[in-house]
């Protein structure tokens, strides 16, 4: 079990874990401020991909810098929802106590017709680009540079959100609607305006990650499905609406993934990542550091 | 008399398909303690939460301090003054004891005066000074009610309206929330209290409505709606 003391594994499983924590910030923000199960989530992270791609084949700039513009368009995305869409069906009392389950199918309608219209314009292939391909030797540990990069940035920018909202106002607000929304309202938080920022963050964070997976993986209209599942399984893990225990929880199941395949093999990641997401949900549905059920 | 600091005319308001308020006007006073009685279900928590913008209004209006507010959205009526301790208290039982106390005073009209509002509360409530590092949900009832309370004044309000706030404590405590209603009244403060203790609140109140059935079927000074045969039957049991 050599292995297992591997640096060179203990980098990867790095980067998929900060990738995660980035990714499922995003989803628990949403999920925690609207109760919304956006399970388009994953196709995010597509987009932002897609956009990191085409901004190097038209100008031949990096995902470092067009990070910052999926981050502002998938915002933008974020922005347009819930002008269009979530405003209004929030604001209804009645319907707002059927919009968990009903937003399921909307996303997931929403999930389908994004994935189509990319398959359109973009086609069904794979694409993907060479950036910093050469490999960077840090002890032990060989990795190509843009991963390096990734780890970097994905590092830097989900610690700076998590002690955001852990120490701002806005933050603050944000885990008190969280919390519970009568009392936010209550205490004389702007709810509407708590929740459209959750929305942009929550889609803009996604789409600056999905920039940075551009460089991981072959970019594909369906590439954005597992990270919704990882997602999912991440805020599970770390109790819904529980944005440190999350970041904790993205880190832990990359970890879990990168050792776990490399125990057993490739074939074994979906096994993996259902079987622990089974496995909470029979033996600690309130989450590894959940305190027990949100008050709604 | 002096002048109404909150005008609420022909009100109605409804749960679905279900009026629980109809046509129900009354006015508070400045400075005073007005109080709202009325058996369960008669539409007391329905009001306030229609007055704090927690429940659209169907029909009728509301005035607070000559501006209508009845189609303004919660966070703008706590800017203007109104602050509701809302009944089951819901206080953040993730936050401690000082943060939901923060959250409080998240209103424009209250984040600069922070430091003073913590000192006041305290000042008010030492027990939750001893315990402002602990989280909300750990705390006892009576304590949750105290926070509640402190929580409402951390917003600087002109108008506290608290809904039902001795339900389900111990006596020893219900009296000391009694008391401090009355000392925050001598501070200046105006305050609209539903309470289902109707006999001490009556005592502490200036002016009482009864409500009934989700309309207002009595008013007038507090001492006289006491002193009525049918009040002491209906609520009192006397």
């Amino acid at each position: 079990m050599d292995i297992l003391l591997s640096p060179q594994l203990l980098a990867a499983a790095l980067i998929t874990g900060v990738l995660y924590a980035l990714i499922s910030l995003g989803l628990n923000l949403i999920y925690g401020t609207m109760r919304l199960l956006n399970v388009a989530h994953g196709d995010l992270v597509m987009i932002g991909a897609y956009i990191a791609f085409i901004v190097f084949s038209l100008f031949n700039v990096g995902p470092l810098v067009s990070m910052f513009g999926a981050a502002v368009i998938c915002g933008g995305l974020g922005w347009f929802a819930y002008k269009s869409i979530f405003q209004n069906l929030l604001s209804n009392s009645q319907i707002l106590a059927r919009l968990e389950e009903n937003s399921l199918l909307l996303f997931f309608g929403i999930s389908v017709v994004v994935q189509n219209l990319v398959i359109l314009f973009f086609t069904a292939d794979r694409q993907g680009y060479e950036y910093l391909s050469a490999i960077v030797e840090i002890g032990d540990v060989r990795l190509t540079g843009a991963r390096l990069a990734v780890l970097i940035v994905g590092s830097v920018i989900s610690i700076a959100a998590v002690l955001y909202l852990r120490f701002s106002l806005f933050g603050l607000a944000m885990n008190a609607l969280i919390q519970n929304r009568d009392a936010s309202a209550v205490v004389g938080i702007n709810v509407d305006r708590v929740q459209m920022f959750s929305l942009i963050i929550g889609f803009g964070i996604t789409g600056l990650a999905g920039a940075l997976i551009s460089v991981l993986e072959p970019i594909t209209p369906v590439m954005g499905f597992p990270y919704t599942m990882s997602a999912f399984v991440v805020i599970i893990l770390g109790g819904l609406g529980n944005l440190w225990g999350g970041f904790l929880a993205g880190l832990l199941l990359g970890m879990l993934e990168i050792f776990g395949v490399a125990i057993t093999g490739p074939e074994w990641r979906s096994v993996l990542v259902y079987g622990i997401f089974i496995g909470i949900l029979i033996f600690r549905p309130q989450g590894l550091l959940g305190r027990g059920k949100i008050a709604r | 008399m002096s002048k109404a600091l909150l005008q609420v005319t022909d009100l109605s308001a409804a749960y679905g398909q279900v009026l629980a308020l109809r046509d129900f006007s009354c006015q508070v006073e400045e400075g005073k303690i007005t109080a709202l009685v009325g058996s369960n279900g008669a539409g007391k928590t329905t009001f306030l939460r229609s007055l704090s913008g927690l429940l659209p209004v169907q029909q009728g209006s509301i005035d607070f301090d000559g501006g209508d507010i009845t189609y303004e959205p919660s966070d703008q009526r706590v800017e203007a003054g109104l602050a509701l301790v809302p009944e089951g208290r819901l206080i953040f039982p993730d936050f401690t004891v000082e943060q939901n106390l923060k959250i409080g005073a998240i209103s424009k009209r209250a984040r600069d005066d922070l430091a003073e509002g913590l000192e006041y509360a305290y000042a008010l409530f030492p027990k939750l000074e001893q315990r402002r590092h602990q989280l909300g949900g750990t705390l006892s009832g009576g304590e949750q009610q105290m926070l509640a309370v402190a929580r409402g004044l951390m917003a600087r309000p002109r108008l506290l309206m608290l809904d039902e706030p001795t339900l389900g404590l111990a006596p020893l405590i219900a009296d000391a929330i009694f008391d401090m209603m009355t000392q925050l009244k001598e501070t200046g403060l105006t305050l609209l209290i539903v309470e289902q203790d109707v006999n001490r609140t009556l005592q502490i109140a200036d002016y009482a409505y009864v409500l009934e059935n989700g309309t207002g079927v009595m008013a007038g000074a507090a001492q006289d709606i006491l002193a009525d045969p049918k009040v002491r039957e209906s609520y009192l049991g006397i």
